[in-house]
């Protein structure tokens, strides 16, 4: 998994972290990796979301990563919001770049 | 209702697991448990609602989490499968939801969970990948158990009531990793076959077990006497003194029936008359492995591959498969592992494989044409073999062979597995056994070809029958087609005994053909002498056997071929069986069924 561009900014107080992921593994976002990815953002306090195309998914839900339907190739926004919103995002682009 | 609550009733279903068990019900899962009220509450229970749905969620949970340490020896595959169940119990959507359906819909915590569970699933079916869709099946079941503690059901029987016979509508696998078995006397449930997951539980931990029990809810109340008698398939409620009194002294004979055939299963499977056979076991995890040798298996002559793709969410790596085989094989050795390479159909759901619609899967994409059909899938579970059998005594098959183009169709894609090793340096089996399951017409007629090319053939009873039948044995109406002992079934495992011979390969019967007291002189006769069959039919099988002898056999044999009608067959060979054990045959499930 990699990532493309990488994004970062301050506005007032809220943190935001923006980058754009690629799924890259075989079986795109299946049962495991969704367990991993999802116990990985519930580890931060920021708000972390995931979009493919109109669907939006909160990381911290493994049901919302699931219903992403994210098969390989699969292109992803994220974006982290509030506290910790560089490490979760940092944290999370690891995982996608597949460590 | 009331006056039910004593009435004698006698309810059939399937013998999933033998024995007897005499004990007080009770169930933990009912279809419907009642329903919720449908009333409104009021603002100021909000925070109630939320708080026992909270409750609810974390106990769930924990149910989940904690399962792990109260199974013994579960599999990485159900334990994937409990973290996976105990992440979607504390979802964070899950729980926004029902607590928006609460505040703002006003329902209390069980109708909030519900309505919470079914607007998730509703999003699972817009989903057009079959492997992630199909996982909709775990939010229903997390959301069921979740519910029933809402409604005040606990799942798990309370260790203070002592032993009971539990009792279900269901039992999903998370349902049965939760029960302790110490606390349970048998299982019976509504729903299911003999290929259900409760009847392998069941078998596994030696409980009796009758499953597809219709009726079972309406009859049985928790605390209810009742019968559970595994050997024929029946539950008995509230039995009748005499009826009770008859199954106490048959629990009596049983054991001491069991007790000599645990002393029995460790001799050699040798007739009287010294003609020496092989008995082995069908397995389908590496738990039932370890039961093998207890029971006096020498080896494995079947080990079902699939449930190391089913049971789990995801598609195995060739890592997990070969430490999967590896724990096997290493454990067994220096006797024979058998793995069969996947055999499913494009029907089951699995992780990568097109689920399609086919209007007649049992002659579609399945077995050897679905590996065949996915190489990247087959070629995988090679390597693992491969690997896998340096550390003993291993043999590969295929399954559902037609003929001699799938084959060597096959044995190519063992040779790219091998070569793909090589490069990658990793030490795999020189001389890997590679044998060939006899399950279809096609191949019974191009034995003596396939023998040519095979290492030994092992003949697939349940569905070779199906197939030279035309039968499917599920359906009711037809069913009573379905005949082992049909002249045009004996014919063909003569045919190809008589290839295997002619090229001096081995031929074994792995289905269920190999355990039916009623078929097991004829096979012998006919000259296999390689058995493998479901664990737990080993030590009465052995039993059998040393209680033969050759020529009465072959005499046997030759009044059969003489009279050629199968009725006549059936009655001969009841006779004699019957006539030689009438004792042991009542303890005997004559209706036992399972996949081959």
């Amino acid at each position: 998994m990699a990532h493309n561009t990488e994004y970062q900014a301050e506005i007032e107080t809220e943190v935001i972290f923006t980058a754009t992921v690629t799924v890259l593994n075989d079986w795109g976002l299946h049962a495991r990796p969704a367990a991993n990815l999802a116990r990985i953002a519930q580890g931060f306090a920021a708000d972390i979301y995931l979009n493919a195309g109109e669907h939006n998914a909160n990381a911290k839900s493994i049901l919302d990563i699931l219903t992403l339907a994210a098969t390989r190739h699969t292109t992803l926004t994220l974006t982290c919001l509030g506290t910790e919103a560089k490490e979760a995002g940092e944290a999370i682009l690891r995982f996608f770049a597949g460590k | 209702m009331k006056e039910n609550l004593k009435k004698h009733r006698i309810l059939t279903g399937v013998a999933a697991s033998s024995g007897i068990a005499v004990g007080r019900a009770l169930f933990i899962n009912r279809a419907s448990g009642g329903s919720f009220s449908t009333e409104i509450i009021h603002p100021k229970h909000f925070v109630r609602e939320e708080k026992r749905l909270e409750r609810a969620v974390a106990d769930q949970a924990c149910e989940f989490e904690n399962a792990e340490t109260k199974v013994r020896g579960m599999s990485q595959e159900q334990s994937d499968l409990l973290e996976a169940y105990s992440m979607i119990c504390r979802d964070p959507k899950l729980m926004e939801l029902a607590r928006k359906a609460i505040r703002q819909d006003r329902l209390p915590a069980g109708l909030a969970w519900e309505k919470a569970v079914r607007s998730v699933l509703k999003s699972f079916e817009k989903i057009d990948v079959p492997y992630l869709r199909e996982r909709a099946e775990d939010v229903k079941s997390v959301g069921s158990r979740v519910a029933a503690r809402l409604r005040g059901r606990k799942a798990e029987p309370s260790p203070a009531l002592g032993c009971r016979v539990i009792m279900a509508h269901d039992l999903t696998p998370a349902d049965t990793l939760a029960l302790a078995p110490e606390n349970i006397l048998a299982l019976a449930t509504e729903m299911g076959g003999q290929t259900s997951h409760t009847g392998i539980l069941a078998r596994g931990q030696r409980l009796p077990c009758v499953v597809g029990v219709t009726g079972l809810e309406e009859a049985a109340r928790d605390g209810a006497m009742v019968i559970v008698d595994g050997i024929r398939g029946l539950v008995i409620v509230n039995p009748m003194p005499d009826e009770l009194a008859a199954y106490q002294k048959k629990q009596e004979l049983l054991n001491l029936f069991e007790a000599r055939l645990r002393q029995e299963a460790h001799l050699p499977a040798k007739t009287e008359d010294g003609c020496r056979v092989r008995v082995y076991g069908n397995i389908e995890t590496t738990n039932d492995a370890l039961r093998i040798r207890d029971l006096g298996g020498e080896g494995i002559g079947l080990y079902r591959t699939e449930f190391g793709y089913l049971s789990r969410l995801d598609l195995p790596t060739e890592e997990e498969l070969y430490a999967d085989y590896t724990r096997i094989v290493r454990g067994m050795a220096p006797d024979r592992v058998v793995l069969r390479t996947l055999d499913i159909g494009a029907d089951k759901s699995l992780a990568g494989i097109p689920k399609l619609e086919e209007s007649n899967p049992v002659l579609g994409l399945r077995s050897i044409r679905l590996s065949l059909y996915c190489p990247d899938l087959l070629r995988s579970q090679c390597r693992a073999i491969l690997r896998a059998a340096t550390h003993g005594n291993a043999a590969l098959m295929f399954p559902m062979v037609s003929g001699l183009r799938e084959l060597r169709q096959a044995k190519g894609i063992i040779e790219e597995a091998r070569r793909e090793l090589l490069e990658r340096g990793e030490p795999c089996a020189e001389n890997l056994p590679v044998g060939v399951m006899i399950e279809l017409p096609s191949s019974v007629f191009l034995a003596p070809a396939l023998a040519k090319e095979a290492d030994f053939f092992s003949i697939g009873s349940n569905d070779l029958i199906q197939y030279i039948l035309g039968v499917d044995r599920e359906n009711k109406y037809v069913s009573y087609l379905y005949q082992p002992l049909h002249s045009a079934v004996l014919e063909a495992v003569r045919q190809v005994v008589e290839a295997a011979r002619q090229a001096g390969i081995r031929v074994s019967v792995c289905g269920e053909m190999a355990s039916d007291p009623f078929c097991l002189p004829l096979l012998m006769a006919m000259g296999i002498d390689e058995f493998s069959v479901t664990p737990q039919a080993i030590p009465i099988l052995k039993y059998l056997i040393r209680r033969l002898n050759m020529p009465e056999l072959r005499k046997l044999l030759a009044q059969v071929y003489d009279k050629v009608s199968t009725e006549t067959t059936r009655r001969l060979m009841e006779k004699y069986m019957n006539g030689r054990f009438s004792q042991e045959l009542q303890f005997i499930n004559l209706g036992a069924k399972e996949d081959a």
